[in-house]
């Protein structure tokens, strides 16, 4: 018995690590030996989005914009000359797994930078792996702040590229001159930093303490009953609006309670960060029309490099056989994904390499013409200068565009509401730096 | 006396001229608004409309704020609720009368969105209307909308807001709505009652009245508008007292939000509990069926997407029931029938099964998906002011009082069940006796995966349809079955509802999360005194 | 013969995992990652073999393995933030000013050892004892544990307990001054997690082997007449629940490092289930299985999702259902089954040609 296990466990050892190794090397040498066969070199990238679990239902887009953006490069002939080569990997919605895959795509298959994370989590996760591995991460989605790593690019919005506006628009007499504000969020670190935030900035404003309300729900919550009756009552005499960032799939019993329960966007709307047309894209949104939501990008913007995007997005899901085929849509995660495979290919193209700290250096001010129009890296760190717009849902789960910032706004990523002391320069500083 | 007769022709005259002046202000200003040269003029254009305030054009401006304002051969019309099978709207002119729409031989016209241009008012515009909102929202054919509206009212010292107030009143048809309308009245007199015995009947009035501003009102004329200490006190008092039960309708509101969660729990754990009191069976893909319920739900949805209204939902409770069933049955010969009587084994195995069913189900129906709540079940019914007892909630209720009662029919009244209940007692006895057991296992997992596809089918009237929305449930159905005692009907119910009311009335003293934690413990401590659930076996059977 | 046998291949499997993993790092052919994934398996193969005790040798499904596990894990991750900074950054966002009292023993890694055992160690005493008085079992017990994992996980999750909430604790730099990106202090994580693993196996070997070992095998099988035999079955069920809950933590302990993030994650429904599932998998109620398991499920894992990440999630599934079904007793089990069928064949084939 116990020789036939060990005997087993250690064949089962020797062809595991074997296999391993092999898993390991095989990546690269199909690479060379495609090089040599099809005399075409290419450059590898890594995407990390979760294909399966919980975030699945927002991270798959986003691999799709990824690799959308990878197949414009390479029909127009690559980067400097190079075909690019995407590793897609599924960390599973595990963020231990996020951590080891990150390790894989840098350490084993020595991508030049990846595109990835949704959540807080999985980029707090992988984190030290691309500092101590000197990796490039490009990370899409608006987030809380409070962070200035040299390793990420952050295409998303901070927190003055979004939530301020949008409390500044609903203080606004044009945007209904609210005085009560309700802050309801899933219980994570971006909706407690953004609600932080929220509440600093509506103190200073004058917005009496006891008119805001700050209230968390754990991830998947499905029954607001309570809640709904708590704003109900909050809003009975006027002026009173929400400022939502619920996650995920929580949203659908949220709006639904609310508008079962008799309220509704007249009488108390609900600016939504966490909103977006992908969300909106196959839910019932009869409820939610009237409803608000603050990004960077909306689909409905109307230049035309972004109905050329929202078309070749549409062609792209429908060639591939993607779910949902013609009918998906583009949102701001999305636009910023597919941003961030061009940046860093312009960024390559200008530094004339794939290094690293080139890249990284040819990064600072560089300006693309998103489908956003044109956006700009600042210029000291690793943030993106992009418009704001407010929109209202429409019954087709677009937005109306309401609102929109003058020109682009620079990114704050230590906010000055909060951490007036501290401020992020890559150039002239090490980073996070304390503000005199 | 001629004189004065003659003053007040020229009195009447010169009102007729003003407000013939001001209908025909207004028609220019609606003028402007439908074809606006610009956007400034139509912006103008509303303020004016709002600062006239004639009830002629309240329609109109009621059909702008709803988002439903389009035209029709220069007419400035809206929808009229609901679309037909067929997606098509009936049409009401809203300016300068109102009226239905006809068609040439006298039927009323129907047409879709796309024949009809959508005046667009910007969000800015329309935001100038809700100080009014109330004031036209009153003329709404909508008892909710105008419930509200009387609620909303709050320029009430205004001469032409009473006689608005007065004139719908006097013909307001709903009892809410008609309640609140005359509150709004009463509390015009309060403000003008000139002694203590007046103001107080109006107080009174008001409090016996009780809308939602009721006590805010109350409190406001107590503290400053009051004409003496006396009735300001008075007010005071009956404001305290409103308050209080209003705090009392607040526990009504949690009990009924903890029955609402309760029934949802037993709807999923009747399922599991039969066939785990049955096969012993730890059935971990319950919740997948549960999906599938609600996916079946949603493709019916969709293939119903044209038209027949409701019938989408109504056929689909059966069918999630048929469809998960099947489902369950498939399993069960293939997989579980190997697992009888080894709950833990069969725990393993049907994780994996849920394992392959969400990732099946990701893969076909990919993200985040909902179904639409029919309209008989949209809102929610005001049982007493400020108590709103959502309909879709009702439903779910009435549907588990209903399945319970025909799960206890089926098992206490028919040949079946009582085979099933032998068989669930001791299998092999009843092989002894004659019982098919293999085939009483096939049904009762048939019965117990339908019930699962049920409550997946009624969840889609509250939550969403995702591919792991069954794990969400699956650990709490299983808190809810061990706290009953396995296989026990009676022991599902006193504890599902157990849980949904601890849940919920925690939730009103703690956050959502320690409202959770708070009932685990308590169930914990709870087993320490019944170990096997709180209807346990009795007797030989106890033991193993 | 047989010990000489078994000895042999003791000392090939040390050989592979000991010797040529590591040579064939050191000779470029594997890299640094592969070693460390292989290293954080053999962590959960240790928390798989208190698992294997509690479940396969007492009867007793524990669905709580992942919550000490966490415990382990987040023990050390505390005492390396606190080797990063005074306070860690969450708190200066969450404006806290002072740390909390239950951080302050972290800061001596000698403690932080004690408590990471003693914790877990002192709850698990406390929820048998209450379980198991109860005469809580069975399918009760697996639910019971299942929720308390939960609500602990719910908790967790929470930013007020100062455990990092969602995002768990992460960005370390150095244990003991030694710097955790080094590769060489990677490697020397690798062995101290094969050496404790093996010591972990040995030990357990003797406790099944053991009259203690005999009378959990005996509580399996019948507890009642294990009790009218005069023991007290709670004591028993207590003691190896404590052994258990201790190698979970110590293999947490041992993952934090070489992972570098503890989330709350670690310890959801989906976590607990799969830890048992690693011992289901490898034969429960054999220690080799236990091993086994943890180490193939997590391999599979690791390379299905970077080898097909549409559909690794039915390459698991079916796994599960296939091993279940027709596998009772594991790997193990089928291993030799088809030995005992090999040999048979190979008897008659030798009879017949006589």
């Amino acid at each position: 018995m116990t020789s036939a296990f060990f005997k087993n466990l250690s064949l089962f050892a020797l062809t595991a690590a074997i296999g391993f190794s092999s898993c390991n090397q095989g990546a690269s040498k199909s690479a060379s030996t495609d090089s040599t066969a099809t005399s075409k070199e290419t450059v590898k990238i890594g995407v990390l989005h979760s294909l399966s679990g919980t975030m699945a239902i927002s991270e798959v887009s986003l691999k799709d914009a990824v690799q959308m953006a990878v197949d414009e490069i390479n029909a127009k002939g690559g980067v400097l000359g190079k075909q690019i080569e995407p590793v897609i990997v599924d960390p599973a919605s595990d963020w231990d797994l996020f951590a080891e895959k990150a390790k894989e795509l840098l350490i084993d298959k020595k991508v030049s930078a990846v595109f990835g994370c949704w959540t807080s989590v999985s980029r707090k996760s992988v984190l030290p792996v691309f500092e101590q591995n000197n990796g490039l991460l490009f990370y899409p989605v608006q987030y809380e702040g409070e962070e200035c790593s040299n390793s990420v690019i952050y295409t998303g919005a901070t927190p003055n590229q979004q939530l301020i506006p949008a409390a500044e628009y609903l203080m606004s007499e044009k945007g209904g001159g609210y005085k009560k504000f309700y802050l309801l969020g899933t219980d994570y670190v971006f909706p407690r930093t953004a609600n932080k935030i929220l509440k600093a900035y509506l103190l200073s404003k004058g917005i009496p303490k006891e008119n805001i309300i700050e209230e968390y729900t754990p991830f998947h919550h499905q029954d607001y009953q309570t809640i709904i009756s708590k704003i109900k009552r909050f809003a009975a005499d006027g002026k009173a609006c929400i400022l939502s960032t619920i996650n995920g799939d929580s949203n659908v019993p949220f709006y639904k309670e609310f508008a079962n329960q008799g309220l509704s966007a007249a009488t108390c709307p609900i600016m939504a960060f966490s909103v977006a047309e992908d969300e909106l894209r196959s839910m019932d949104t009869e409820f939610l029309v009237g409803h608000l939501a603050a990004w960077n990008y909306f689909q409905s913007n109307d230049l035309p490099e972004n109905k050329k995007f929202v078309d070749d997005f549409k062609a792209f899901c429908a060639k591939k056989g993607l779910p949902g085929g013609d009918k998906r849509v583009t949102d701001d995660p999305i636009c910023w994904a597919y941003t961030g495979v061009y940046l860093w290919a312009k960024a390559a193209e200008k530094a004339g390499s794939f290094d690293v700290s080139k890249v990284r250096n040819a990064l600072y001010s560089l300006e693309f013409n998103s489908p956003d129009g044109l956006v700009k890296m600042d210029a000291r760190n690793h943030h993106l200068a992009k418009p704001v717009v407010i929109g209202e849902i429409k019954p087709d789960g677009q937005f109306d565009i309401l609102w929109k910032s003058e020109g682009l706004v620079d990114p704050q990523p230590w906010s000055p509401l909060t951490s007036p002391d501290k401020d992020c320069d890559w150039v002239n500083h090490n980073g996070t730096y304390a503000k005199k | 006396m001629k004189n004065s007769l003659k003053f007040g022709w020229i009195l009447l005259l010169l009102l007729v001229a003003m407000a013939s002046r001001a209908q025909d202000s207004s028609s220019l200003y609606v003028a402007q608004l439908l074809h606006p040269q610009s956007d400034s003029v139509r912006t103008h254009a509303i303020g004016r409309l709002v600062a006239l305030r004639i009830p002629a054009t309240f329609p109109l401006l009621m059909a702008i704020n709803d988002k439903k304002l389009y035209l029709l051969d220069n007419q400035a019309i809206t929808i009229d609720g609901k679309p037909s099978d067929e997606e098509k709207y009936r049409l009401h002119r809203v300016y300068p009368d109102t009226r239905p729409l006809h068609n040439s031989s006298g039927d009323p016209l129907l047409l879709s969105l796309s024949q009809l241009k959508t005046v667009d008012i910007p969000r800015a515009d329309r935001l100038l209307l809700l100080p009014i909102a109330p004031l036209f929202n009153l003329y709404s054919p909508d008892a909710q909308k105008r419930i509200q509206a009387y609620g909303q009212l709050t320029d009430l010292q205004d001469p032409q807001v009473q006689k608005i107030l007065a004139d719908v009143v006097s013909k307001e048809t709903d009892y809410n709505a008609l309640r609140i309308g005359k509150e709004s009245l009463y509390a015009i007199q309060l403000h003008t009652a000139k002694n203590e015995a007046t103001a107080k009947a109006y107080i009174d009035s008001i409090a016996r009245n009780w809308s939602d501003n009721a006590s805010a009102l109350l409190t406001a004329y107590g503290s400053g508008k009051a004409f003496n200490t006396n009735t300001a006190n008075y007010a005071i008092e009956k404001a305290k007292q409103l308050e209080s039960k209003y705090d009392n309708l607040q526990r009504i509101q949690n009990l009924f939000s903890g029955l609402s969660l309760g029934s949802i729990l037993i709807l999923i754990a009747l399922g599991l509990s039969i066939v785990y009191g049955l096969a012993g069976v730890i059935n971990m893909a319950h919740g997948e069926f549960m999906m599938i319920g609600a996916y079946t739900t949603y493709c019916i949805q969709m293939l119903f997407s044209r038209g027949y209204g409701d019938w989408f939902f109504i056929i689909s409770l059966p069918l999630s029931f048929i469809v998960a069933g099947l489902m369950g049955l498939i399993l069960e010969r293939l997989v579980i029938r190997h697992l009888y009587s080894k709950p833990l084994e069969s725990l393993l195995a049907t994780w994996g099964i849920s394992l392959i069913l969400v990732q099946t189900a990701r893969l076909i129906f990919g993200d985040l998906t909902a179904v639409k709540t029919p309209q008989l079940l949209a809102g929610g019914w005001q049982a007493a002011p400020h108590l709103t007892l959502p309909y879709n909630r009702i439903f779910i209720i009435a549907l588990t009082a209903v399945m319970v009662l025909l799960t206890y029919l089926m098992l206490f009244k028919t040949k079946l069940g009582l085979q099933i209940r032998a068989v669930t007692q001791n299998r092999q006895m009843s092989a002894c006796l004659g019982v098919e057991t293999r085939r009483i296992a096939a049904v009762t997992f048939f019965i117990g995966s339908g019930l699962a596809g049920l409550a997946g089918c009624a969840i889609t009237l509250i939550g969403n349809v995702v591919p792991d929305m069954g794990q969400t449930y699956i650990v709490d159905s299983f808190l809810v079955v061990v706290t009953g005692g396995v296989g026990k009907l009676a022991g599902t119910i006193v504890s599902g509802l157990g849980i949904g009311f601890f849940t919920k009335i925690s939730e009103a003293f703690f956050q959502a999360v320690y409202g959770k934690v708070f009932i685990l413990l308590f169930i914990m401590l709870f087993m320490q005194y019944k170990p096997k659930g709180l209807f346990p076996d009795k007797g030989r059977i106890a033991e193993e | 013969m047989k010990t000489n046998n078994s000895s042999l291949y003791y000392i090939l499997f040390i050989a592979i995992f000991a010797i040529l993993l590591p040579a064939g790092h050191l000779s470029g052919f594997l890299s640094i990652n592969t070693i460390s994934i292989w290293g954080r398996y053999f962590c959960f193969a240790i928390a798989a073999l208190g698992i294997d005790l509690i479940w396969g040798y007492t009867g007793i499904l524990s669905m709580c393995q992942a919550f000490f596990f966490c415990l382990g894990s987040y023990g050390i991750a505390m005492h390396l933030v606190l080797q990063k900074t005074a306070l860690p950054d969450f708190m200066v966002w969450n404006k806290i000013t002072t740390l909390p009292f239950f951080w302050q023993p972290f800061n001596s890694f000698s403690l932080t050892v004690i408590l990471c055992m003693l914790i877990p160690a002192a709850l698990a005493f406390l929820i048998g004892f209450v379980l198991f008085k109860s005469r809580i079992k069975g399918v009760y017990m697996a639910i019971i544990t299942q929720a308390l994992t939960l609500a602990m996980w719910l908790i967790f999750l929470r930013n007020e307990t100062n455990l990092g909430g969602t995002n768990g604790l992460t960005d370390f730099k150095t244990l003991l001054g030694f710097d955790l990106a080094n590769t060489q202090v990677k490697l020397a994580l690798y062995f101290i997690s094969f050496t404790v693993l093996c010591l972990a196996y040995m030990a357990c070997h003797r406790i099944t082997r053991s009259k203690f070992g005999k009378v959990l095998q005996a509580i399996r099988d019948s507890e009642s007449r294990v009790s009218y035999t005069a023991y007290h079955t709670v004591n028993f069920k207590l003691a190896v629940f404590v052994v258990a809950a201790l190698l979970a933590a110590v293999g947490g302990m041992l993952y934090l490092p070489q992972t570098g993030i503890i989330t709350p994650g670690r310890m959801d429904v989906k976590a607990s289930v799969e830890m048992v599932m690693w011992v289901a998998l490898g034969g429960r109620g054999n220690l080799k299985g236990a091993v086994i398991g943890a180490l193939l499920v997590n391999f599979l894992y690791s390379v299905c999702t970077s080898w097909f990440p549409d559909s690794w999630l039915f390459i698991l599934g079916f796994l599960f259902v296939i091993t279940v079904l027709y596998f009772d007793k594991g790997l193990i089990g089928l291993v030799t089954t088809l030995r005992a069928r090999i040999g048979n064949l190979y008897l008659k084939t030798a009879q017949t040609t006589n």
